[in-house]
């Protein structure tokens, strides 16, 4: 893929890398670099998340991966497809700033700027403490989901290819 | 009357975590507090004992909506103690990155934040699906901004390109062309957008500010300039912890600050725009004028319209700022550590944001002390709720609910300086 040209598939790995758990998007998109194609565009993301709409401007398929508060164990992993619904309530990451990663999904959605094809994987944390790592059962879980995308963008990409050939 | 109580326990629409209560007995609002529950965050402690050099890199996440702000007063107050004059071009690419903070802070209280409440709309989301180009124009003014931010800053958000003396690195004629094309465009938005904001309908609401904001003899402030007010008050950054102080309130870990024997006073877009007024551009205020902008805007309701006229302003002076661009022979004036202590406010998207600093022989800081424009303005913030209940006692409560968290809308809080969520409670006895 030359520089202009644009990917057939986003990979963005929300959060901050310094807050506990939260590091968690952005360690499964560290792990995934140079592991794809060159049609798929890695982004971590760790701050204005209404800006993940001109992100995925332009581009058919959307893989989101980000840690969420725990509601039943820590480490568990739950994949989301958002293409046709939202996030269900409880699942919904929360932000310290206005708009969440919930909200800017829908509001993509009110507009008609969602992509063709937006998962979610989202990750229950265990802590988010300032300065401290990704906790064990959090870490183990990253070379998982990264796996679990490989085989979505494997997926995603072979149909992609089939309609384009069609 | 029944004894009722009101409560709201989230409200999205605010930066940051705080709760409202507001009592009501025997028919009259009896008392109102706006309650910044968050544990402190120790941030002036925590410059105690750190280089000078330290200081931009820490104070930027104080905020992850206006963190420039904290990098624009933290830089000039060290250099004003270290005695370090920057040239031109840096005070120009400082000032043209004030400009995309507040083009990306405005754009998004304006239309996600605070137009729902006008509407008619519970939230932005629901807003879009009836005004899409609204939010569609948002949405690319405010990623303009964050291009600004990020050619400049080096980042979107806590930018790490600032530095005492300077910036790391300055930008070319080049890099900057694709982005005043961008703003071109977003200057055209800009305007599109305080014109829907101008048929708004807004409550009738008056009321008898002391405003203050900076005021620079020529141009409309963000970095520099003397602290002003409406009633007088004109004096250097210098003097500030003389005229203004910070107290504690019980209910809340945020200090109040109050202008010595006045009290209360409003910083943010309606005190600049109230005493900066004549260095807007003929053009930005011919806008002003055609969505009926008075000269001084008593009414809180109406700071949209003087946010939307920021913006386009912002837009309009970056513009200029990148077509009078060049380069600096060098980025930065190398620092050189003294003892001394450093003053400077400069105009954070909120209004007027002070920073001190004493820094010792070898460049540690002893002691810092900062004040946001948000503690600046919740007495202010207070006094209008309590205005607008007691106006609305008559209301239904999710009227009366609806119009005191529009009310504290109005004056775009950034408790994230702060806070998170905002519980709004009223209570009749």
């Amino acid at each position: 893929m030359t520089g202009d040209q644009q990917p057939l598939a986003l990979v963005i790995g929300i959060g901050n890398r310094d807050r506990g758990d939260d590091a968690f998007g952005p360690a499964v998109a560290h792990r995934l670099m140079g592991r794809v194609p060159s049609t798929v565009r890695i982004l971590e993301h760790s701050g204005d998340v209404l800006a993940l709409i001109e992100d995925w401007d332009g581009i058919p398929s959307v893989i989101v991966i980000d840690a969420m508060a725990p509601i039943s164990k820590p480490g568990q992993v739950h994949r989301f497809d958002l293409t046709e619904s939202p996030l269900p309530i409880g699942f919904a990451p929360s932000s310290s700033h206005a708009l969440g990663v919930a909200e800017t999904v829908e509001l993509a959605r009110s507009l008609g700027r969602l992509p063709q094809c937006l998962l979610a994987y989202l990750v229950e944390g265990e802590q988010f403490e300032t300065g401290v790592p990704l906790s064990p059962v959090i870490a183990a879980a990253v070379a998982d989901v990264a796996e679990r995308v490989l085989a979505e963008l494997s997926t995603i990409l072979e149909t992609d290819g089939r309609a384009q050939h069609a | 009357m029944a004894n009722r109580t009101i409560r709201v326990d989230y409200i999205a629409r605010v930066e940051g975590e705080s709760s409202l209560e507001l009592s009501i007995r025997n028919g009259k609002v009896d008392a109102v507090r706006l309650s910044i529950f968050e544990p402190p965050r120790f941030f002036e402690a925590l410059l105690r004992g750190r280089g000078f050099v330290e200081v931009l890199d820490i104070v930027a996440r104080i905020c992850g909506i206006c963190p420039i702000a904290y990098q624009m007063s933290g830089v000039h107050a060290v250099e004003d103690a270290l005695g370090i004059e920057v040239n031109e071009p840096i005070r120009a690419l400082r000032r043209l990155l004030y400009c995309g903070e507040w083009i990306q802070s405005h754009a998004l209280h304006i239309v996600m934040l605070h137009a729902p409440d006008f509407l008619g709309y519970p939230d932005a989301i629901a807003m879009a699906r009836d005004h899409g180009e609204a939010v569609q124009r948002a949405l690319a003014l405010k990623k303009t901004g964050n291009d600004l931010l990020r050619l400049l800053g080096g980042r979107e958000i806590h930018a790490i390109n600032a530095r005492v003396g300077g910036f790391y690195r300055v930008p070319s004629r080049a890099e900057l062309a694709p982005v005043a094309e961008a703003l071109k465009h977003a200057r055209d938005q800009a305007i599109e957008s305080l014109r829907w904001t101008g048929g708004f309908p807004f409550p009738e609401f008056v009321r008898d500010y002391e405003f203050v904001a900076l005021r620079h003899p020529d141009e409309y402030p963000m970095n520099a300039g003397r602290i002003v007010s409406s009633a007088g008050l004109d004096i250097a950054a210098a003097d500030y912890e003389t005229e203004f102080i910070e107290r504690q309130v019980p209910y809340s870990t945020a200090l109040h600050s109050e202008l010595k024997e006045r009290g209360a006073y409003l910083v943010g877009p309606m005190a600049r725009y109230a005493l900066n007024r004549d260095h807007l551009p003929p053009e930005v205020l011919a806008l002003a004028n055609e969505v009926g902008l008075e000269p001084v805007c008593h009414n809180p309701f109406r700071s949209i319209l003087v946010r939307g006229v920021e913006v386009v302003y912002a837009c309009h002076e970056a513009l200029r700022l990148i077509t009078d661009y060049e380069p600096p022979s060098r980025p930065f004036v190398p620092p050189e550590p003294r003892a001394a202590i450093g003053y400077a406010c400069t105009e954070a998207p909120r209004g007027i944001l002070y920073h001190r600093y004493r820094i010792d022989a070898d460049g540690t800081i002893l002691d810092a002390s900062l004040v946001p424009p948000t503690a600046q303005n919740q007495d202010i913030i207070e006094e209008d709720l309590r205005e607008v209940a007691t106006a609305g006692l008559a209301l239904d409560e999710e009227t009366l609910k609806a119009r005191c968290e529009q009310s504290i809308r109005n004056h775009d809080p950034c408790i994230s300086c702060a806070a998170h969520f905002l519980k709004l409670q009223v209570r009749r006895t």
